[in-house]
């Protein structure tokens, strides 16, 4: 265990291979054991996930085309690879973020008031202030969490759980019959000016015709490659920083933490706050770059708890999380397809993401593979995953006479 | 600043005091649920998802059967079997105990709608007859004091079961000896081990009585108050519980007094069309009370030494 | 040793294997009725696997228990409990928010009613008890509050209400002081005499020619030894358990003082409760020498060299290192200043057990622009030399850099904080408990690294509950008792008075 080769630096992204088989593993079980359940419920397994494998542009039996469920696919793939990143970097601290939902919708809010507000300005500068703007209230919304945390020991996962319901009757409030609300409509807003909009990568043109659809419903855009940008600046923060440095050490001990003259508080904080940023920039990509204005769809909005998963299953590491939130978003495109093809609630998707992370928790991958005789030592659970703590914890706020 | 002259008026009310008793009971019994889980030394965040399935099978059975008493006895089993899938995941396979919570919430949320749709289809969960639901009941006399009798003796037979429970925990936690090795085994599962407890057994069962509470929480819920299903109805109940636990110390006591400040906020949103403020904005106030609640609890809240370790024997 | 019917316990063949460690390798291990046995060996030899095993709590590979004769299967603490066989552990099984009565009535609670625990009784009860065997104990105080010998003495009243005739002993006297041991043993005498067994796991060797009959003595699982204590001495005990000779004194020459490196001056702190921990300590500290700061842990040790790190806030008083208050100082500042600190929970706080040890090099010195580009980013390249150089100077035991601490030895573990202070070459060592559970042989080793340093200069501040250690490398010794330091003597002091020091009396103040 841990002997490995001297000459691999261990300070880098991609998870050792041993480390593929626990999320392969839970993924396969989750699939197994919802495959079971939809048995059970009297529907064919075979239906629904046909319908979930049409999300990656296989096995489409309803005359969807494969082309634009991958398009599709992609677009929901683009903010769960930030929002994961949201949940993994506290999970490093030993933090739980369970609020970026919420961080994310102020981070909606926030890109849509600049980019109502400031439409004039060109293009060039009124995106990235619409991107900074949602990162900023982001960052503030996760860092209420932060700053209650390490000053009364609140729990993150109690405090952001609130929030995320706060922040959702607060775009309730905004675009029904609230400031927001477009004249003439019920539950939206104006949309964003067309210099306020992320570039998609095909022309908008309902005359350019690609792999047999107009090219303007491929709604795939350039918030990828921010998202992809972003992940990347995820794993230099943690494994080449001195900030991230600290950050893992205060999530492994906090006690050696404060001997290296960390201040336990204060990374919480700063933790909480770079973890709010990458949520509401997944908030700004969103309207940005889909959905131009804000609608009842943000109702029901789920990539927030979406992430939680992403950021499991990926084990925390960059590549991991872009990987699994490729799987997550495969798996919510497909769901529509399976609701509307086999008529199965695309809540299976939510089952199935929570078998996933029973899996993984539990380290079922490891439990069994202990079972069958012969095969080589299980791979063990990531040591980087937080200790589960309970909910009051004086750890954050500082015995009284320490420094 | 009429609105709030409004909710002024309001608390002068019965009326409102006695909708107070009966939403707080919404959170107690998940609370409770959550005092016995922890106080054995398991986190258990899934009072949410235990409850929402509770509510689910609730309904299901109501309209099947036609019997409020057998669905929720129905309920409770359901949410029992959820809290029996955290319990083998948290303790057997000493699973993170948050992200098993979580997970649990995450897979109740799916898994009741996708049967929802399964067995209903599109038009959605009907609706039980007012006859099959759990009646309330007036307590004769004592009903008839001023106001008191309004608010505390006019309620839905659940409210005086979840008083009873209540008292029974508190009872059971503080009095007995099956409390005392309850909590011994959360403190330290060690010590108890060597003193020959049986810790497994126990944080077993006190997981499954958390389940079995939500599940009648559900079914209150339900078919109690309401009188269907609805995606969400919980709407974070069984969070704002945790909080109630928290507040609360870990005893039953002292999470009642935080489920009714919580009950309060819901009842004051409830009379939402009495108060000239945005319903939205009123909705967030169950949410918001509870921050600043948890903000007043100034790290002299404690819980049990070992709650949220896995207890692994043997081991130092 | 063959007459079985004189034994109250015989344990044949024992066998248990560990992930990676043998833990006993076919031990036979006998203990005579009316006896106290001693079970020695290193951490790590396998005696408290095995005494675990005797109590239920392990089981056995292979191999047979006999208890008063009769083959037995011990499955769980129910099982031994019910045999006679009680344990008293080296950490103990207690739990600190229940009283006293609680304590030792948990698993044999007196009820009344459907349930009720019966507080009434459980008082009458437990006042017989200690009445019978002569340990006073408050059954309705809280464990938690207090001392730590009165918490053992409930531990072994908590064995006896079980109807213990065996008991287990596990490293009874690392927490307690010279006298508290000294009244312990008389308690052993006492139980004996009413016909108890004991079985006293122990490494200090001075204690179990003290108190033992005979003495097993283990070493990598295995037993190496039988002796009749009467008839053995320190040497051949300390040899068995190594399997070499070994130095029990440290060769050293005479101390080169220099100037005043620290100067302390009238310092108080508290402890983690809010409590006074230090209650004006004021000493001198000169380079080239190593100051031994002797006592029982918990007077206020812990916190002088958390407040002396920067660890701990200074609620009054002064420190200055070469002139400059530091008083008020941080950690990092602390570092950057020349003082390096080994402290004493090394698992917690000294390293951080998932990182590699190439990571845990630097702990504390990550923003160092050695180590970070402009405090920054981190210069990977320099931090594995840095701890390529580290794991060599110090003949750190691992196959690469990339290994996670966790899995090195509690010694290796121990050498990488050493090697991490040491290795910065620090104007100020403060060395909190530095040997504490870790093997002779790198006890050895870390112990002339600290003469070392000493040699070249360092001024060294030595705190440690080994009262031979204190001994054999201090050059001037301070006894701290209750926040406050009650002398400053020769090592050569004889142990009976600096044991006298270190429970308070002996001073002018002490004396009646």
């Amino acid at each position: 265990m841990g002997a490995g080769k001297a000459s691999r630096p261990r300070f880098g992204i991609v998870p050792r291979f041993t480390g593929l088989a626990v999320p392969v593993g839970s993924v396969l079980f989750a699939f197994v054991a919802g495959g079971l359940i939809v048995l059970i419920s009297g529907a064919n397994p075979i239906d629904a996930y046909q319908g979930l494998l049409c999300g990656v542009g296989l096995l489409c039996a309803g005359g969807e085309n494969p082309a634009l469920e991958i398009s599709n696919t992609i677009v929901f793939v683009t903010p769960l690879i930030t929002a994961g990143v949201a949940v993994a970097i506290p999970f490093r601290a030993g933090l739980f973020n369970i609020g970026a939902e919420g961080q994310l919708l102020v981070g909606t809010v926030a890109c849509l008031v600049v980019g109502l507000k400031l439409g004039s300005l060109p293009g060039i500068l009124l995106v990235p202030l619409e991107l900074i703007a949602g990162m900023a209230a982001g960052a503030a919304w996760a860092g209420i969490a932060g700053v209650l945390k390490a000053t009364v020991g609140a729990h993150e996962v109690v405090t952001t759980i609130m929030l995320n319901y706060v922040a959702q009757y607060l775009v309730q409030y905004l675009i029904i019959g609230g400031p927001l609300q477009a004249p003439g409509a019920f539950s939206a807003s104006s949309p964003i000016s067309v210099n306020g909009r992320l570039p998609t990568f095909f022309p908008a043109s309902n005359s350019l015709i690609v792999l047999g659809l107009p090219s303007s419903v491929y709604r795939v855009h350039t918030g990828l490659i921010i998202a992809l940008v972003a992940a990347a600046v995820f794993a230099f923060l943690l494994w080449r920083t001195s900030l991230g440095y600290e950050i893992r050490a205060v999530g492994q001990s906090q006690k050696a933490a404060r001997y290296a003259g960390v201040s336990v508080p204060r990374t919480i904080i700063v933790t909480m706050l770079i973890a709010g940023a990458f949520a509401g920039l997944a908030g700004a990509i969103q309207i940005a770059g889909v959905d131009k204005q804000l609608t009842d769809k943000y109702f029901n909005d789920t990539t927030g708890f979406d992430a939680i998963a992403v950021a499991l299953l990926g084990l925390g590491s960059a590549v991991g999380i872009v990987l699994a939130a490729v799987l997550f978003g495969a798996l919510h495109a497909g769901g529509a397809v399976m609701q509307s093809d086999a008529g199965l609630s695309s809540n299976l998707v939510l089952v199935l993401q929570a078998l996933i992370l029973f899996s993984i928790a539990g380290n079922f991958v490891g439990q069994i593979s202990r079972l069958i005789p012969g095969l080589r030592p299980p791979p063990t659970l990531p040591s980087e995953l937080p200790p589960a703590a309970p909910l009051m914890t004086e750890a954050a706020a500082p015995p009284p006479e320490t420094a | 600043m009429s609105g709030l002259g409004d909710i002024g008026h309001l608390l002068l009310t019965a009326n409102l005091w006695q909708l107070t008793l009966a939403s707080a009971v919404l959170f107690l019994l998940p609370a409770l649920g959550g005092v016995t889980s922890e106080r054995s030394g398991v986190v258990n965040i899934a009072m949410e998802g235990m409850m929402l399935t509770g509510a689910f099978f609730a309904v299901v059975a109501d309209l099947k059967l036609h019997n409020p008493w057998l669905s929720t006895l129905v309920a409770m089993l359901a949410g029992g079997l959820m809290a029996l899938i955290h319990a083998v995941v948290s303790i057997r396979f000493r699973a993170d105990q948050i992200v098993s919570g979580i997970a649990i919430n995450i897979f109740a949320a799916g898994l009741t709608v996708f049967l929802a749709n399964r067995i209903y289809g599109v038009p959605g969960v009907g609706h039980v007859g007012d006859s099959e639901l759990l009646p309330n009941i007036n307590i004769p006399v004592l009903d008839q004091i001023p106001f008191l009798g309004q608010v505390v003796f006019q309620q839905n037979v659940i409210v005086y079961v979840a008083l009873i429970v209540l008292v029974l925990t508190q009872v059971v936690l503080f009095r007995t000896r099956l409390g005392l090795r309850i909590r011994a085994v959360g403190e330290h599962p060690q010590a108890a081990d060597t003193a020959g407890i049986n810790v497994f057994r126990l944080r077993y069962g006190s997981v499954l009585v958390s389940g079995l509470l939500s599940g009648l929480a559900g079914a209150y819920l339900a078919i109690g108050i309401s009188n269907t299903f609805v995606p969400n109805i919980t709407a974070g109940r069984g969070y704002i519980a945790l909080a109630a636990m928290i507040f609360g110390k870990w005893t039953p006591y002292g999470a009642f007094v935080a489920c009714l400040i919580f009950g309060l906020g819901f009842a004051i949103f409830a009379n939402n069309s009495f108060i000239h403020i945005s319903a939205y904005l009123l909705n967030m106030l169950p949410y918001i009370i509870t921050l600043v609640v948890l903000a007043g609890v100034v790290g002299r809240s404690t819980p049990p030494a070992a709650d949220g370790l896995p207890y692994v024997p043997g081991s130092e | 040793m063959s007459d079985t019917s004189t034994l109250a316990v015989d344990m044949r063949g024992i066998t248990k294997q560990f992930p990676g460690v043998l833990a006993n390798n076919h031990v036979d291990f006998s203990v005579r009725h009316g006896e106290i046995h001693a079970l020695v060996g290193e951490n790590g030899a396998g005696k408290s696997t095995l005494m675990n095993e005797l109590y239920g709590l392990v089981h056995p590979d292979s191999g047979e228990i006999l208890v008063n004769g009769k083959q037995v299967h011990i499955i769980g603490p129910r099982d031994a409990i019910a045999l006679g066989i009680g344990m008293v552990h080296q950490h103990f099984m207690l739990i600190p928010v229940f009283s006293v009565g609680e304590n030792i009535m948990l698993g044999r609670e007196p009820v009344t009613g459907p349930d009720f625990y019966d507080r009434a009784r459980a008082r009458t009860e437990i006042a017989e008890l200690t009445k019978r065997y002569g340990l006073a104990l408050d059954p309705d105080a809280r464990m938690g509050n207090l001392p730590v010998g009165l918490q053992q003495r409930a531990e072994i009243v908590k064995v006896l209400y079980r109807g213990a005739s065996i008991l287990i002993l596990d490293e009874p006297t690392g927490v307690l002081t010279p006298q508290e041991s000294h009244e312990l043993f008389g308690v052993l005498r006492d139980l004996v005499k009413s016909g108890k067994t004991i079985i006293f796991i122990s490494h200090k060797l001075k204690e179990v020619l003290d108190i033992s009959d005979r003495i097993t003595v283990m070493r990598r699982g295995k037993v190496v030894g039988h002796l009749i204590t009467k008839d053995t001495n320190e040497e051949e005990i300390a040899t068995l358990m190594v399997g070499r000779e070994v130095l029990l004194r440290v060769d050293k020459a005479p101390a080169k003082p220099g100037g005043v490196a620290l100067k302390v001056d009238g310092l108080t702190a508290n402890s983690d409760q809010g409590v006074p921990a230090l209650k004006g300590v004021s000493f001198e500290l000169r380079y080239g020498e190593i100051l031994g700061i002797a006592g029982v842990e918990g007077n206020g040790q812990s916190e002088l060299t958390e407040v002396l790190a920067g660890i701990r806030h200074a609620t009054g008083g002064h420190v200055t290192l070469g002139g400059r208050d530091i008083t008020t100082m941080d950690a990092n500042s602390e570092r950057d200043a020349g003082v390096a600190f080994i402290p004493e929970d090394r698992r917690g706080t000294g390293l951080v057990l998932s990182f590699s040890i190439a990571e845990n090099s630097i702990l504390g010195r990550e923003r160092a622009s050695l180590f970070s580009w402009r405090h920054v980013v981190l210069r990977l390249v320099a931090i594995r030399d840095w701890a390529r150089r580290l794991v060599k100077d110090f003949d750190i035991r691992t196959p690469s850099i990339d290994v996670a601490a966790r899995n090195l030895s509690g010694g290796n573990q121990q050498k990488v904080i050493v090697a991490r202070e040491m290795g910065s070459r620090p104007k100020v060592l403060l060395a909190a408990q530095p040997t504490r559970g870790v093997d002779i042989g790198a006890i050895e080793f870390i112990h002339r690294q600290i003469v070392k340093e000493r040699d070249e200069g360092a001024a060294v501040l030595l705190v440690s509950a080994e009262l031979d250690e204190v001994r054999s490398l201090s050059d001037r010794i301070a006894v701290m008792y209750e926040g406050g330091i009650v002398a400053i003597v020769s090592p050569d002091t004889p142990e009976e008075r600096l044991g006298l020091l270190m429970t308070g009396g002996g001073t002018r103040a002490g004396a009646a």
